[in-house]
């Protein structure tokens, strides 16, 4: 039995008790908690919801406040290469080394320097803004020889700065050169305006601010005393200032990313806080009492009764039975052997299986290997994939997680070779090795294999559901809904093949007759389900129709043979084109090198790929099909998952 | 020579030569149209989020087999093509590329769509990428199944 035995616990104890039970079944960690709040019955005898949305705001409130100096630190920390954080991975702590290690850190104090400093940093950049924009607007004045305050101290003439539209400065010119007691000067031009300076005398101010305003000029104004240039050479003596700062605050936060760690650790322990005290919304209480349900692994039903009786001494009720088969709120959680447990991430992508259900990952996992290594098919790149990942195994540390999708495609990879060598194909042919069949000339054997691939695959997978009705109890319909099955097919497949070798007589006679009773089963049975003798007909002649998607299924599986031929079609294709490279001379050999491993690389993983995603369908679809239904909902253990850190 | 002798004399290895030259054609713009959809639907996602660049490059990658089946199916063909050849076997090389032209066009495009609305999926909800990935796969069935045809038909008769 692959999906885990599960007790229910039903526990009262007093309300004072619950946080430090809580606190122990984390360190426990294989207790799913149900939700009691829709439970109408008990809510109707009185018992009240506990909510504690404060305390969760403050744990929030905290975590946000970690993750941002950790964000912030991770920036100026120094990066390890992607290679030696693999191999060193991460650290392994037990949750009780974490508490005792988070609590203490006090990062309090150091969250409100890196906060302080952030902020000033902000302001100091806001600031070099506002300068630089300063001087932006003071850059095409740079060339006025002259102080701004002489510029405004003229007794008979007034000055104007301003700046009018490129495209008016013919027109501007020819209007004021013809003005009296007017001086002006275009002291800059860009590629939109022009910068002018004019001075006017006071008697004709009036035309000349009436010329000006015909010209859209737009009046600039500087409350400065020295000249331009003056003025912008001391603003840039600032902004290097404040970059000076910039710089120091930048160094600040180099320094202060060794405390990176610490937040990290300080995360993850308000991670497995905040679950710890959102779990209590999950439970009922009265003045006193509080009410807990929830799951656990019934080989684990001595170790949890243990931990309570030790938190709560005597003062406790616990019931302990076993969960329901039928009952769809019990969680899911797999085991299985190393092998099988490397597939399970693509039963958990399906769907989990329901309690009552069988888990089908160690059903698929050999199937799956044979099917991967028939569409990849090369023994070179089953190599190549066997030493990757058994370096990776080897000599890294890796989380659990990575460890089963590398030991996954360390299992595909002996597949792979296997059929490498069937097929005689070492990295698209480059060594010529013996093959037992030769699919580019001998592919309608290996088409026929296919199909013959999925017919055992396909009727590996109806004996499954006959199996599951026979552990249910109900032989009836494994043989209606297998057995039958089982003759119609069995019959059709014997008659197809009697054609090409007919040597015993009433050979074809016997899997007609085989045939007939699977199909007249079928239609008799199919339909009894349905209530009125007319409805049963027609189900079971639907049912029969149902031989079409048999016949689709079997086709379905030629793609073990045309992935297979694809990948090394294109193989073969990419060396054919190294040859002609090698033919050239010098340069054609280091042309063909590169073009030999680019290529191959990129086939071996668009073959891994290609296989990855057609073996997952025909597991899905035309396995899965047959028997496996899924929808249980997932385990989930009493922590959180970790980011930075494992957690043991 | 006139133009029916033409045909005769040489007519099989152009139509032999067309036959390949429309597998690795129509294929390769099925599947370069999807690939094209795919890559304009993840860059902008990219802004955003660089670090599924691995896995948006998986979704890009789905529509590019037709082109490869097409190729292989062209190279096949042309390992038959001979200067001299009848007509009606360069006629029956023409045929038998067409399942892999054809499907492997439309399919190419159909499966872009697919996978480029599957973007959405990686956006949203990373993990469970691998469902619009298998989604995508379903289209390729068919090219596959044309694939085969065209296989099996080049090598099938032999003249």
């Amino acid at each position: 039995m692959a999906i885990v035995k599960m007790s229910k616990f039903s526990l009262l104890t007093f309300a004072a008790k619950k946080e430090e039970l809580l606190h122990e079944l984390q360190k426990f960690q294989y207790v799913h908690f149900l939700n009691l709040k829709e439970n109408e019955d008990m809510l109707e005898i009185g018992l009240e919801k506990i909510e504690v949305p404060e305390r969760i705001a403050s744990i929030n409130d905290e975590i946000k406040n970690v993750s941002f100096a950790i964000d912030l630190l991770a920036r100026y920390a120094e990066k390890k290469s992607g290679l030696q954080s693999l191999k060193e991975g991460r650290e392994t702590l037990e949750f009780p080394e974490l508490e005792e290690r988070a609590q203490r850190i006090n990062y309090r104090g150091i969250f409100e320097k890196i906060h302080g400093l952030d902020q000033e940093k902000k302001r100091i950049e806001q600031e070099i803004t506002a300068i630089e924009d300063e001087i932006a607007q003071l850059t095409p004045w740079e060339t006025l020889d002259i102080s701004f305050a002489e510029l405004y101290s003229f007794k008979k003439c007034q000055a104007f700065l301003g700046l009018i539209p490129k495209k008016r400065i013919e027109r501007f010119q020819a209007d004021f050169s013809d003005l009296a007691l007017t001086y002006y000067e275009i002291v800059h031009t860009d590629s939109e305006n022009a910068y002018i300076l004019v001075l006017s005398h006071h008697s004709i101010m009036d035309e000349t601010l009436e010329r000006l305003k015909n010209h859209s000029f737009a009046h600039v104004e500087f409350p400065y005393t020295t000249k331009p240039a003056e003025r912008i050479s001391s603003l840039k003596s600032k902004v290097e200032k404040l970059q000076d700062e910039v710089a120091k605050i930048e160094d600040e936060f180099v320094n202060l990313s060794s405390h990176l760690p610490d937040f990290e650790i300080v995360y993850e322990y308000l991670m497995n806080k905040k679950i710890r005290v959102s779990a209590q919304e999950n439970f009922l209480k009265s003045q006193q009492i509080v009410v807990i349900e929830g799951y656990i692994p019934t080989d684990r039903e001595n170790e949890f009764h243990e931990i309570v009786k030790r938190e709560l001494g005597n003062i406790y009720y616990l019931e302990l039975k076993e969960a329901d088969r039928n009952d769809p709120d019990v969680p899911i959680l797999l085991s299985n052997s190393k092998f099988s447990g490397a597939f399970e991430s693509l039963t958990s992508m399906y769907a989990l299986p329901k309690y009552n259900e069988i888990d089908p990952t160690p059903l698929f996992a050999f199937f799956y290997c044979i099917f991967f290594g028939m569409m990849v098919a090369d023994f070179g790149y089953g190599l190549i994939l066997w030493l990757g990942t058994a370096v990776l195994l080897k000599f890294f540390k890796l989380a659990e997680k990575q460890k089963r999708t590398i030991r996954f495609f360390h299992y595909l990879s002996y597949a792979t070779m296997f059929w490498g060598i069937i097929y005689g194909s070492f990295l698209g042919g480059i060594i010529e090795l013996p093959a037992l069949i030769n699919p580019s000339e001998q592919y309608n054997h290996v088409l026929i294999l296919s199909i013959a691939l999925g017919i055992i695959h396909i009727f590996y997978a109806l004996g499954i559901q006959g199996y599951i009705y026979l552990r249910d109890g109900k032989p009836l319909d494994a043989l209606y809904d297998v057995g039958f099955w089982y003759m119609l097919l069995g019959g059709a497949i014997l008659y197809l093949t009697g054609m090409f070798v007919p040597r015993i007589a009433s050979y074809e006679n016997i899997s007609l007759t085989i045939m007939g009773i699977g199909a007249v089963g079928i239609v008799l049975t199919g339909g009894r389900d349905k209530k009125t003798i007319g409805g049963k007909l027609i189900g079971g002649l639907y049912r029969l129709y149902g031989v079409s998607s048999y016949v689709g299924d079997f086709v379905s599986y030629s793609r073990l043979m045309a992935l297979g031929l694809s990948g090394g079609f294109i193989a073969s294709a990419i060396n054919l084109m190294v040859q002609m490279l090698f033919n050239i001379g010098f340069v054609g050999w280091v042309f063909g090198i590169l073009v030999f491993i680019i290529g191959q690389a990129f086939n071996i993983f668009l073959s891994c790929l290609s296989g990855y995603v057609h073996t997952i369908r025909l597991t899905y679809v035309e396995f899965f099909g047959k028997f496996y239904e899924g929808g249980g909902k997932s385990f989930r253990l009493f922590r959180s998952e970790p980011k930075y850190i494992d957690l043991k | 020579m006139s133009f029916s002798e033409l045909l005769v004399n040489y007519g099989g290895v152009v139509f032999g030569a067309l036959g390949a030259a429309l597998a690795a054609l129509l294929a390769g713009i099925g599947s370069a149209i999807g690939v094209g959809m795919v890559g304009e639907a993840t860059s902008g996602l990219m802004i955003e989020e660089p670090e599924k660049f691995g896995k948006s490059l998986v979704l890009q990658l789905l529509p590019g087999t037709q082109g490869l089946y097409g190729f292989v199916i062209a190279l096949l063909a042309m390992g038959q093509l001979e200067v001299g050849m009848d007509l009606a076997h360069g006629l029956y090389i023409l045929m038998a590329c067409l399942p892999i032209a054809f499907v492997g066009w439309r399919a190419g495009i159909y499966q872009g769509k697919v996978a480029a609305a599957s973007v959405t999926i990686l956006a949203k909800n990373e993990e469970q990428t691998t469902k619009g990935i298998i989604y995508s796969v379903m289209v390729e069935t068919y090219p596959l199944l044309a694939f085969v045809i065209s296989l099996i038909l080049l090598t099938a008769v032999n003249f």
